[in-house]
């Protein structure tokens, strides 16, 4: 009968011990050191292998997942290592570079996933992609388990004709990643401020623009507030610097479009509040919401959809819309939003002066038909031509296959195929399981708090398989000598908090919760700066 | 002592037992690699400074002195209960907090999320104040939610409160954050 220092079934997890054991117990041992031979024992020293799970990718649904990992295994008194990859230097994904600059409340989560790297023991390995400087594969070979959170870094389109080539249509996507000061999208400025009409005083309102925003979701309705308040409604945020001549003190017009109507909005009711409140609040802005496009999708089928089990909030939505409907324009005020609805854009409109731009997007007038919760948008054959110096398009973010995945991907939803977290369970001894969580798992829909109960899910289809292996990896490299091997930089924690503290000391403004680095040299060379 | 050893420790030979498992000889540290970067593992429980920055955080803090009333938590799975003390004064999401109970607070407890929501009796319901127009908003994408719901971060304990059973809602998998289950349009 053997026992040791630690647990001889060998849970897996490196540490030295002595296993005393009979002669003639020759049970294998998952691995031996020295040993020596003396009567009838053998002393045999032991290492046991530690689970090693890698997380790809920082955003809510990697930090989520490494939370709840890590709970499970303190739960279980199991001990393990988590890495987690981030292909930028900084963490947090779109709670960074995502979430508006003046919701910082929402970006308060940053406090919580803190936590996992300062005190939880979760390693973070900044400046590393997944896909170019190492491969899953070579993660599979390392981890017992690899989870992909990696979101989406692309984007839907209309796919009209000549969309493409114009270029002064942008994702919304781009957009909001440039006024967040994402490093590699600072370019996307130079296109704005062309359509737009070229650089601006921070104090003066872009009047005579126009911009068009197609989509109905809070993307949408946050790249028309932007654009509304301006950068100097924005100059006591987190807003990149670099927005400020760009987007002056806002512009004149925003619509924001959508072929169906207001009960099938995808927006939340924060976020229409915001925009009716925007005059009220001093940013001379004035909402439009047109009764009859209200009138139009109160369609007996919409009403139902009010009526059913998760119509609460679609209520809420319709009253206030009604009420900002009902209320008497403003024309005074020297900014205007408009929130269409049951518009379908058809065709763009080139410039007469410069046809590699557009001056318009054409829609067609829709009309509501299905049954409720399936409503669609029919063509009535009316036109409408909305002028715009820019056009926005928010009709949702898009995941694109990493290098290594096509086969899992699923090419009409966007998303890796996978059941309940798991992609493809543990090959024993050989390969550590492939799990998906966040937006890649099941589509770019949802708010951060969404990312709960999917990381609980993947967490679970990962301590099934983990636990239900009989051999291990034997692993003789780790993640650190590949990219060593490789002459990648990796960035740990420390490395990051560099940059969070610099970004904390130079502000533009006292009340700004940081100023953002945008350049990724500098990032970079502020995260190696090991003094002040 | 014995790490001292294993330090230094190398394996003699190959050793192949029965059953197939094959050993390799390796020598290996405990202890932190040396690496030309400075990369380094941060150990669990590491001391780091916390930065000071502009925080937002809901609810007072309330003194360990305060007189406490009794409420019970009963978790996701339905079946397990924490039977715990509120002190008079902090929200139920400190409560919680307090008492290491799995209820997220992603926004830090000043109604910027719904990851709080809890789910109450009828009666404690009724007898609270209203909700404001902010909570309700982001009751609207709470998981789960009920004529009931209340987010934990905008509920004060009172005296009143003793003996209540607050319900943590069960995680579902519709994700939409209205609850809506979308058909193809």
């Amino acid at each position: 009968m053997a026992t040791s220092f630690g647990s001889c079934r060998l849970q897996r997890y490196w540490r030295w011990g002595a296993v005393l054991r009979p002669k003639h117990d020759q049970q294998p041992l998952r691995l031996a050191a020295a040993t020596t031979t003396s009567a009838s024992v053998n002393v045999v020293l032991i290492r046991t292998l530690t689970r090693k799970v890698a997380i790809v990718g920082s955003g809510p649904s990697g930090c989520y997942t490494a939370k709840y990992l890590r709970a499970a295994w303190d739960k279980n008194k199991e001990d393990g290592e988590i890495d987690v990859i981030e292909r930028l230097p900084t963490p947090y994904g779109l709670v960074r570079y995502g979430v508006a600059p003046d919701h910082p409340e929402v970006k308060n989560v940053q406090n919580d996933f803190d936590a996992l790297f300062e005190k939880e023991g979760i390693n973070y390995y900044g400046n590393v992609q997944v896909g170019r400087d190492v491969s899953i594969a070579s993660l599979r070979e390392i981890y017992d388990a690899v989870v992909l959170a990696t979101g989406c870094q692309s984007d839907r389109r209309l796919g009209l004709e000549g969309e493409k080539n114009y270029s002064n249509i942008l994702s919304a996507r781009e957009f909001v990643a440039w006024y967040n000061g994402h490093p590699d999208f600072v370019h996307i400025g130079e296109k704005v401020q062309a359509a737009l009409g070229g650089p601006i005083d921070e104090d003066k309102v872009r009047d005579g623009v126009s911009v068009v925003v197609v989509g109905h979701g809070n993307v949408a309705l946050d790249c028309a507030r932007v654009l509304a308040k301006g950068g100097k409604g924005l100059y006591d945020t987190d807003i990149a610097s670099h927005v400020l001549q760009v987007l002056g003190n806002g512009v004149a017009h925003v619509s924001i479009v959508g072929r169906r109507g207001h009960i099938q909005g995808a927006f939340t009711i924060k976020e229409v509040r915001e925009l009716v409140n925007l005059q009220e609040e001093g940013f001379a802005v004035s909402f439009v919401v047109r009764e009859e496009e209200l009138d139009m999708g109160a369609t007996k089928d919409s009403l139902e959809e009010l009526e059913s089990a998760a119509g609460r909030p679609k209520q809420r939505i319709n009253k206030l819309l009604r009420s900002a409907a009902a209320k008497k324009l403003d024309d005074n005020q020297p900014k205007r939003v408009d929130l269409r609805f049951l518009l379908s854009p058809s065709s763009w409109e080139p410039s007469a002066d410069d046809p590699s731009r557009i001056e318009a997007l054409v829609c067609e007038r829709t009309r509501l038909e299905g049954h409720a919760c399936a409503q669609r948008a029919v063509g009535t054959g009316e036109f409408e031509r909305i002028p715009a110096h820019l056009a926005l398009l928010s009709i949702g973010y898009k995941a694109d296959p990493m290098p290594g995945l096509e086969n899992h991907f699923d090419f009409e939803r966007y998303t890796v195929r996978n059941e309940r977290g798991r992609v493809e369970r543990p090959l024993d001894g050989r390969l550590g399981g492939l799990y998906v969580a966040g937006w890649l798992k099941r589509g770019p829909s949802g708010i951060i708090g969404t990312n709960i109960p999917d990381a609980k899910e993947t967490v679970a289809s990962i301590l099934d398989d983990l636990g239900s292996l009989e051999k291990w990896n034997e692993r003789e490299v780790d993640l650190l000598s590949l990219l060593q091997e490789k002459g990648i930089q990796a960035l740990d924690w420390g490395a990051y908090r560099r940059i969070d503290e610099k970004e904390k000391m130079h502000k533009r403004a006292e009340n700004q919760p940081r100023e953002k680095i945008t350049d990724m040299k500098e990032l970079i060379k502020t995260a190696l700066h090991s003094s002040a | 002592m014995i790490h001292r050893i294993a330090q230094s420790a190398v394996i003699l030979r190959r050793i192949k037992p029965p059953g197939g498992v094959v050993v390799t000889p390796c020598y290996y540290s405990i202890w932190k690699k040396n690496v030309p970067h400075q990369f380094d593992r941060t150990p669990k429980n590491a001391q780091t400074t916390t930065t000071t920055g502009i925080r937002w955080h809901g609810g007072s803090a309330v003194g360990a002195d305060a007189p406490t009333i009794q409420v019970t938590f009963i978790h996701p799975n339905g079946t397990d209960r924490s039977v715990v003390d509120a002190r008079i004064g902090e929200t139920l999401l400190q409560t919680a907090h307090r008492h290491d109970i799995d209820l997220e607070g992603a926004c830090e407890g000043v109604c910027a999320c719904s990851t709080c929501h809890l789910i109450l009796p009828s009666a404690m319901y009724d007898n609270l104040p209203e909700p404001s127009e902010d909570e309700e908003d982001m009751l609207d994408m709470a998981f789960g939610l009920q004529e009931t719901s209340r987010l934990g971060c905008q509920i004060t304990v009172t005296p009143e409160m003793d003996g209540v059973e607050l319900r943590m809602p069960a995680a579902t998998r519709n994700f939409y954050v209205d609850g809506h289950k979308p058909k193809p349009h």
